[in-house]
């Protein structure tokens, strides 16, 4: 197989939390690796505090990682020397953010990132053809007419039109890789599947591959190939979208699955049992950090930390109980 | 010294969030919607009439003056007369010649320590609030410093060593001392700006550090560095006089300072020569004024809430609002909502957040809230519950809330205390908000109980433990603070506070929003339990219908400030009748069944300001017709259910709209 293009390997961040003398590490991510190939939208679940904006945060290159390496196009990005290197790889991974509110500076016009996107990385794009350039990427996300959107101010335009300019800021610097982090949970529900739709209507017209971000499975069955989840800052699951929410396999992903408000099912009384909460990992000891809630944990799960093992064809599982990920048709229970 | 408040510059002036873009697409600066609202502000207006009055003064002294201010050619001490309005120095000079001509320097101390100043404010400020860590410390300890040292004495002493010290010496040290205030107030914005994403997003984007300060920071700061600039003229203005006055200036130099030194020296008041003193101080006054005046203004256009203080009645009344009828609430019911309506002050007038809203609420009932942002429903709850701030956290303007038989919109604030809390309480949707931070949660139930009960310590304590019992926290918990308990154990505790005297109602605004989906669920069982067990009944305020779904009796659905759907929830989720109910529910992607294209409600809310004249879905409404444009739709009753659509008249039920929405 070639090489994909994004390959996370063992990555790794802890954060000093406490006192000045007070050693403490919160371990935000813990020896996380994935693959993303070209074109592909993987999206990575995890609830608040699992370590998903901090993935983001280092692909982004705002944080540098504890350990581990992230290789993009094959070259690892903490080799990065140079300015020029650095502006390359800030134009091939872009960022759209969660709250269209603060994402966009208040004292410019909405196209301001957009033209200082072009600015920084198509040196190409002269000054006269800069502003054909803007109002492409805005008509590119459904911002229409372009023309008249470009003259707004953030606060004139509302949420979702607002995540669009957020999405228009990260196209126009032409990546290969957008991280989109949590960008519809801040929009009202009505307007949230534009948005989604926006993500796959790019990928289809501009080849661009997303990683994101969400704590909405949901959702992310509805944009993504495939599915990694996320707990308290190890990876716990991964695979195909569809096989993932069909069957999941994690203890944790079945919970999550299980608390999806789903308007089209009958409540199932057995889920209120779990009123746990997903630890904060400070100077943890090896093994699973889910056991606390798990109902089928077993001796082995206090003392090992389980590690991703394969259950399937592209089936990954951090978990010693779960089984091997059968045929579709034998596993719906 | 006037003292700017810190305000945020951030926040958009009365903008409704979710509106729809104005019509007009005209290329405006910020600078130029600045000086929009600074035209239409009187202190604005005043304090810049003051000031080019004196830049006038300043600027062709020779030819306003009719003499020179150095001519000692007229009889010393004269009074005012027509020749000399002031009349004349014990020198023989023309006050009002000395008065005109010292105007340049008085300005030019004032404009340029101003400036000095701010531009130290500026780089000390935003790099410490930028930078932070040890550069922050460093540049926080030498503003502090300098905020403690007592300027006027150092500067006497300063200047004593410069004797005869000129402007520039004079512009130095007062710049150089007077920065501390602004620099302290840029920091702290500075600190807050950094958190917000646009910042975060220029660094992804590869800008430079130096780009970031003076690109992205600076610009939205613009009236936090006007006001500071005008803080530090106004404080020139007034240091200088006082130095000159005491002699450290320049004795030869023409400034209202020195006028001042001079009348003193010579006794003005004992020569009954009073407007040797008076009319300098009354210029440095004006001057001071004239600063002072524009940074007022400038605080009131970066803050509207300085600005609006009243609500103004007129055009408020809601659409089809009612003469309320004195009818007495039926006993079955706990709650009775008639024809509410609730509006906001904002800068363009008034804004009616919620319009003609009735509902009941039976005994033991669970209500479901559910609409996007900016449709009134936390104002609804807020208004039942009594709990808004006039005039810009919204006032009732019409209607009536019977809770018990009783009208509360006409209840005291004290008759109000009464049943808050025994009788009805309210769960908000941040607990860390809601919660004090420094007390426990024993002591902010203790609070509550004295203030609302008669209850010994001993019953309190016992109480306490118990509700925490039914919401399954722990006891141990009580004597923690709020920051030791999880998302989810604080939501809890608020909905133990709330159960404390096992309330007949409870309002919830959004109290899941904030946990994860695990706890959410969780929750929502756990209250929907609860309130089988103590039978209160609940309204639930959500932006998320499928939340609700399993928990609530009946639904009411709010589009922008209006009912557009009230009925029972299973009816509502397997039959929508509105349009807007309808586009709700296939918004959004299930993880059951077949994955298929969804397309959402497409457009958005419209402006509350200047609503649709017909019905205020019908711009988003796939079955919209000419009619709803033009006419507004009341509300049906259809199944026992209401709903506010045409589509649903007996007249036009055969019509083509039949299949797409049942």
């Amino acid at each position: 197989m070639s090489e994909p293009l994004l390959r996370v390997e063992g990555l790794t961040r802890h954060f000093r939390v406490g006192k000045l003398l007070g050693r403490q590490k919160l371990h935000a991510v813990d020896d996380v690796s994935f693959e993303l190939e070209p074109g592909e939208i993987v999206a990575l679940v995890g609830e608040s505090g699992s370590g998903k904006s901090t993935i983001a945060r280092l692909l982004a290159r705002v944080y540098k990682p504890t350990s581990g390496e992230i290789y993009f196009d094959g070259r690892p990005v903490s080799n990065l020397r140079t300015r020029r290197q650095r502006l390359a790889y800030a134009s091939d991974v872009a960022m759209v953010f969660q709250d269209p509110y603060s994402s966009i500076n208040p004292a410019y016009r909405v196209t301001h990132p957009i033209e200082r996107g072009i600015v920084l990385h198509r040196r190409d794009v002269g000054r006269r053809k800069r502003e054909a350039e803007v109002e492409r990427s805005l008509a590119e996300v459904g911002l229409l007419p372009a023309a008249r959107v470009a003259a707004k101010f953030p606060h004139e335009l509302s949420g979702g039109q607002r995540q669009r300019v957020g999405f228009a800021s990260a196209l126009a610097v032409k990546p290969k890789l957008i991280v989109a982090d949590e960008p519809v949970s801040m929009l009202d529900v009505s307007i949230r599947i534009g948005v989604l739709n926006l993500m796959t209507e790019l990928r289809e017209r501009e080849g661009v591959s997303f990683l994101y971000i969400t704590h909405d499975v949901a959702s992310a069955r509805y944009v993504a190939d495939r599915v990694l989840v996320l707990y308290a800052g190890h990876l716990v699951e991964e695979g195909p979208a569809e096989d993932v929410i069909q069957r999941p396999k994690h203890p944790y992903t079945q919970l999550l699955l299980s608390a999806v408000p789903d308007p089209r099912a009958e409540l199932g009384i057995s889920d209120s049992a779990d009123v746990g909460e997903p630890p904060k990992v400070i100077d943890p000891q090896p093994g699973c950090r889910f056991r606390a809630r798990c109902p089928y944990a077993i001796g082995e799960c206090e003392t090992v930390t389980p590690p991703l093992r394969e259950i399937g064809p592209r089936r990954l599982v951090a978990c010693h109980v779960a089984e091997r990920d059968e045929a579709p048709t034998a596993a719906v229970g | 010294m006037s003292l700017p408040t810190v305000a945020d510059p951030l926040e958009p002036a009365g903008a409704t969030v979710g509106s729809g873009p104005p019509e007009e697409a005209t290329r405006r600066s910020v600078g130029a919607d600045l000086f929009r609202s600074v035209i239409h502000n009187k202190k604005a207006l005043v304090g810049l009439g003051l000031l080019l009055f004196f830049v006038v003064l300043a600027a062709i002294p020779g030819q306003i003056a009719p003499d020179n201010p150095r001519a000692k050619i007229y009889p010393p001490g004269l009074g005012p007369s027509i020749h000399h309005l002031f009349g004349t120095t014990a020198y023989g000079e023309d006050v009002f010649s000395q008065l005109v001509f010292g105007t340049r320097q008085s300005l030019l101390i004032a404009l340029l320590v101003g400036g000095l100043a701010t531009v130290i404010a500026v780089v000390v400020g935003v790099s410490a609030g930028y930078l932070g860590g040890t550069t922050d410390g460093i540049l926080s300890l030498v503003t502090d410093v300098i905020l403690v040292i007592p300027i006027f004495p150092l500067i006497i002493v300063i200047a004593a060593y410069e004797k005869n010290s000129g402007l520039f010496t004079l512009v130095v040290v007062l710049g150089v001392l007077g920065w501390s205030y602004g620099a302290r107030q840029l920091r702290s914005q500075t600190l807050s700006l950094r958190t917000r994403d646009f910042l975060e997003a220029a660094r992804v984007r590869g800008e430079r550090k130096s780009y970031v300060i003076v690109h992205e920071i600076l610009p939205t700061m613009t009236s936090l560095i006007l006001a500071s600039f005008l803080g530090a003229a106004v404080y020139a203005v007034l240091f200088a006089a006082g130095l000159q006055f005491i002699g450290l200036g320049d004795p030869n130099s023409q400034s209202w300072g020195t006028m001042l030194y001079w009348a003193e020296n010579n006794e003005a008041l004992g020569a009954g020569m009073p407007y040797w003193a008076i009319m300098p101080g009354v210029c440095i006054a004006l001057l001071g004024a004239a600063f002072a005046l524009m940074n007022y203004a400038f605080d009131e256009v970066s803050s509207p809430a300085l600005r609006l203080r009243k609500l103004e009645r007129q055009g408020v009344d809601a659409e089809g609002a009612e003469v309320v009828q004195a009818r007495p609430a039926d006993p079955r019911n706990i709650l009775e909502v008639r024809n509410l309506s609730v509006a906001y002050a904002s800068e363009h007038g008034p804004v009616v957040a919620v319009d003609d809203v009735s509902f009941e609420l039976a005994k033991g009932e669970f209500l479901g809230v559910v609409g996007e942002s900016a449709c009134g429903k936390s104002t609804l709850v807020y208004a039942i519950a009594r709990l808004l701030g006039a005039p810009l956290a919204g006032e009732i303007t019409n209607g009536q809330v019977l809770f018990k038989g009783q009208d509360m919109v006409a209840l005291s604030d004290k008759q109000l205390r009464h049943i808050r809390w025994r009788d009805y309480s309210v769960v908000m949707q941040s607990a860390m908000n809601a919660l004090n931070p420094v007390l426990t949660v024993a002591a902010q139930m203790r609070d509550a109980c004295e203030a609302h009960s008669t209850m010994t310590k001993r019953q309190i304590e016992e109480r306490s433990r118990e509700v925490l019992r039914l919401v399954s926290i722990d006891p141990v918990h009580l004597h923690s603070y709020p920051h030791q308990l999880s998302g989810g154990m604080r939501q809890r505790a608020m909905i133990a506070m709330a159960l404390l005297f096992t309330p007949e109602l409870i309002v919830m605004d959004e109290p899941t929003s904030a946990l994860d989906v695990v706890g959410q669920r969780s929750l929502m069982v756990q209250i929907k339990e609860l309130q089988e067990q103590l039978g209160f009944a609940v309204i639930f305020v959500t932006h998320d219908m499928s939340l609700v779904r399993h928990f609530s009796d009946r639904l009411l659905v709010m589009y922008a400030a209006q009912v557009a759907e009230l009925g029972r929830t299973r009816q509502l989720f397997e039959k929508p009748l509105h349009p807007y109910t309808h586009g709700l529910l296939e918004a959004f992607p299930s993880i059951h069944g077949a994955k298929e294209r969804l397309l959402g409600i497409p457009g958005s809310p419209p402006d509350l300001l200047r609503p649709p004249a017909g019905c205020r879905f019908a711009p988003r409404c796939p079955h919209a017709f000419a009619r709803c444009e033009a006419e507004r739709p009341q509300l049906l009753e259809v199944d026992g259910e209401l709903v506010r659509c045409f589509l649903h008249e007996p007249a036009t039920v055969e019509e083509p709209a039949k299949e797409g929405v049942a």
